[in-house]
């Protein structure tokens, strides 16, 4: 029983693979294309050989029997023996054609026209027999390397026999020209059958570059992508049939965005009654035992974290659902961060901010550049930022702010908000991986203590990505990391307003 | 005491509410739906009303417009979301400002207080400020126009006082918003720019084309001179 190994499989696969779809077409319309010209060449180089031989054959047959019946009352009639002279005279008489052979046995002898005396070993031996016995025949046979047809007739009644050779040199030279010009045309078939199959190949798949073009669009996000039908009836099901695929893509990844945010904002009205009446039994805390106010701060600290997960849960969905909204306003970086920065620190129960305890930077010629930016969501990212060194990696231990390219000479295109803290640092294989949600990584199992709500840092990517700009993690020099968020400073803009 | 309205469909949420606020120390009443707001504000004054958006029967957005046409008291709308243009339609609709659900009570305290605080006389200035064919009178909380009164509620009126108080000097977003409204610099920008879009369509002759509050791009808004 044989059966197919993987390894064929594969190789077979990788085979068609290695080949597009446009190098099969056109590989089989050439391969099509030169069987069938090669067939047409082939019929048509025989049949017109075989009409061409026989058309060759009936003349010198013609001929011989007419030169036959020369020699026939030429020669004297048996029993009279000519002598050799006459007989050599009398072949050199015959009208022959140019490149045709007379050979005449009479008398026992041979006798030819050839110049070279040929004699009767030019003539293949059966058909001598033959005709020496006293049947008409033909042979074809080569001499040296050109092709000769013999035609034998016998002359009984002188116990003779006329045989003429003539040669088909010229048509063995015109058959090779067609067998030439059959090739050629064969050839230029099958390039043609090629270059249509490539053009044709081409036409058929250009409504696929649409389709290319709208995967690569719907892979982008941009969900309300489809493709345009036209009127061609054969792409009509296809198309039809991405954009249905499409739009239950969309359909689903809408509901999915609008569960999340439906869910998220069913649990603001719960929340809202909890978070007010938490409020209210924290402003009687002094009614409560020790017991119960040690209740009531586990609930007050697990609520904040849970209404952080719903607001975080939200503003994920809305940047699924690609609602998210940029509300911009133009802003010195440097007091942006300062801004943010202090926001971040924690407050006290009596709502006073902790200082902050890492210096912030502002590097030279940042002064004077103004960025668009949506102030609350940067404000999120630095309070995330903050909030992540806080809890894996000891904290903070400087910010700085700074224009790229660092030359003060050339035009400022972005600011890079620059992040160190000191603890362990990312290894190299976390750190594409720590802005998707809810990774934890090799921090895995040190949640206890955690007030994170495991989206923070996708929401940091999101919010610096929804802004143009990027983010990425380096060693901060020494020991620790370095998160560094980059964005872009727009162009000048030439439709200022005058003040 | 002031005396607030909670107008809020929740029952839980308005009870809650209602604990909280007693708590800070202010007489509350509350009613679940707009055109019980409107009943009960026709019958009693209040000093400050706090209106949820989504409402059965008519809406947070016209309630908030019918209690603006009766009267400048402030109005905080309760929103379940900050991004949507439920906000700007709210501001638009005539509230004064907003708060997110789901909200600390501290927080909510705060924004009512500043409210009040601001919307009783204001002492800042005692001279008449004036630009154009509009004068300002603080004390007395009046702007007039060619000497008619225009009704601006008081958060237009601190906003205008605040403009007309440095007149040719750019001030941005956030200044406005820590002395109109007590927001930090991260409050949001679009509540000044509402109020000033409404604030033109009572002080300019013409709202599209403004010839005295000016937007200056990028950086804010100033009084022309």
């Amino acid at each position: 029983m044989a059966l197919e190994t993987p390894t064929g499989r594969r190789h077979r696969t990788r085979l068609s693979r290695n080949l597009g779809l446009r190098a099969r077409v056109t590989l089989t319309f050439a391969i099509g294309a030169f069987a069938l010209s090669a067939v047409m060449a082939g019929i048509t180089y025989f049949a017109a050989r075989q009409s061409f031989l026989n058309e060759h054959q009936s003349t010198d047959q013609r001929q011989a029997f007419a030169n036959a019946s020369l020699i026939k009352n030429a020669l004297p009639s048996a029993g009279n023996q000519p002598s050799g002279t006459q007989v050599d005279q009398l072949i050199g008489s015959i009208d022959t054609l140019p490149g045709s052979l007379s050979v005449l046995h009479t008398g026992g002898k041979w006798y030819a026209t050839s110049p070279i005396q040929v004699g009767q070993s030019a003539i293949p031996a059966e058909l001598r027999t033959l005709v020496l016995h006293g049947t008409p025949a033909s042979q074809y046979f080569t001499l040296g390397n050109s092709p000769q047809i013999v035609i034998g007739v016998p002359l009984p009644a002188e116990h003779s026999a006329y045989f003429e050779v003539f040669s088909l040199d010229e048509l063995a030279s015109t058959l090779r020209t067609l067998a030439f010009a059959l090739a050629a045309a064969a050839l230029v078939t099958t390039l043609a059958g090629a270059l249509l199959g490539r053009w044709a190949s081409g036409r058929a798949l250009r409504p696929l570059a649409g389709l290319t073009d709208a995967a690569v669009a719907i892979a982008g996000g941009q969900l309300d992508t489809r493709v345009e039908a036209g009127d061609d009836v054969d792409l009509l099901e296809l198309a039809s049939a991405f954009n249905r695929m499409t739009a239950n893509v969309q359909d689903r990844i809408e509901r999915e965005a609008r569960f999340t945010s439906d869910v998220s904002h069913e649990l603001r009205s719960p929340l809202t009654t909890l978070a007010a009446t938490v409020g209210v039994l924290d402003g009687h805390r002094d009614e409560l035992g020790p017991r119960a106010r040690s209740a009531l701060d586990l609930l007050d600290a697990d609520l904040t974290r849970f209404t952080r997960m719903v607001d975080d849960l939200l503003e994920i969905s809305r940047f699924d659902a690609g609602s998210a909204e940029l509300s911009l306003d133009e802003v010195d970086p440097g007091e942006l961060v300062r801004r943010a920065v202090g926001a971040s620190a924690p407050v006290d129960e009596d709502g006073h901010r902790a200082p902050v305890v890492f210096p912030v930077e502002v590097g030279p010629g940042v002064e004077g550049l103004r960025l668009r930016v949506d102030k609350r969501r940067f404000e999120r990212v630095m309070a995330n930022l903050v909030e992540n060194a806080t809890l894996y990696a000891g904290g903070v231990t400087r910010v700085e702010v700074a224009r790229h390219p660092a030359g003060v000479d050339d035009p400022a295109r972005s600011i890079r908000v620059i992040v160190e803290d000191q603890g362990p640092g990312v290894p190299e294989a976390d750190r594409n991986h720590l802005f998707e949600r809810f990774y934890r990584g090799s921090r895995a199992g040190r949640r206890e203590s955690s007030e994170g709500t495991g989206l923070g840092l996708s929401l940091v990517a999101e919010h610096v990505r929804l802004h143009g700009g990027s983010i990425w993690i380096e060693d901060a020099p020494g020991r620790g990391s370095r998160f560094v968020i980059e964005l872009p400073l727009e162009p000048h803009d030439e439709e200022e307003v005058p003040g | 005491m002031s005396r607030i309205l909670i107008v809020e469909d929740d029952e839980r949420i308005r009870s809650s509410m209602r604990l909280a606020l007693e708590d800070e120390g202010y007489t509350v009443e509350d009613v679940a739906s707009g055109e019980e707001a409107v009943g009960r504000f026709a019958e009693e004054p209040f000093e400050l009303v706090l209106i949820d958006l989504m409402l059965p029967g008519i809406d947070g957005f016209e309630a908030c417009r019918t209690l603006r046409h009766q009267s400048t008291v402030p109005i905080i709308m309760v929103t379940a979301r900050s991004d949507t243009h439920d906000v700007v339609a709210g501001l638009e609709a005539g509230a004064d400002d907003y708060v997110t659900k789901p909200f600390v009570a501290k927080e909510l305290a705060a924004r009512i207080c500043a409210l009040l605080r601001r919307s009783r006389p204001d002492a800042a200035g005692d001279s008449v400020l004036s630009f154009g064919d509009v004068q300002i009178e603080p004390d007395a909380g009046v702007v007039r126009r060619n000497g008619e009164e225009v009704h601006c509620t008081r958060t237009e009126f601190r906003l205008l006082c605040e403009l007309a108080d440095h007149p040719g000097k750019v001030l941005s977003r956030e200044h406005l918003l820590e002395q109109v409204w007590g927001y930090d610099y991260f409050g949001d920008g679009r509540l000044v720019d509402v109020h000033v879009r409404r604030l033109r369509t009572k002080v300019e002759p013409d709202p599209a084309n403004p010839r005295f509050i000016l937007t200056v791009r990028g950086m804010g808004y100033k009084l022309a001179v």
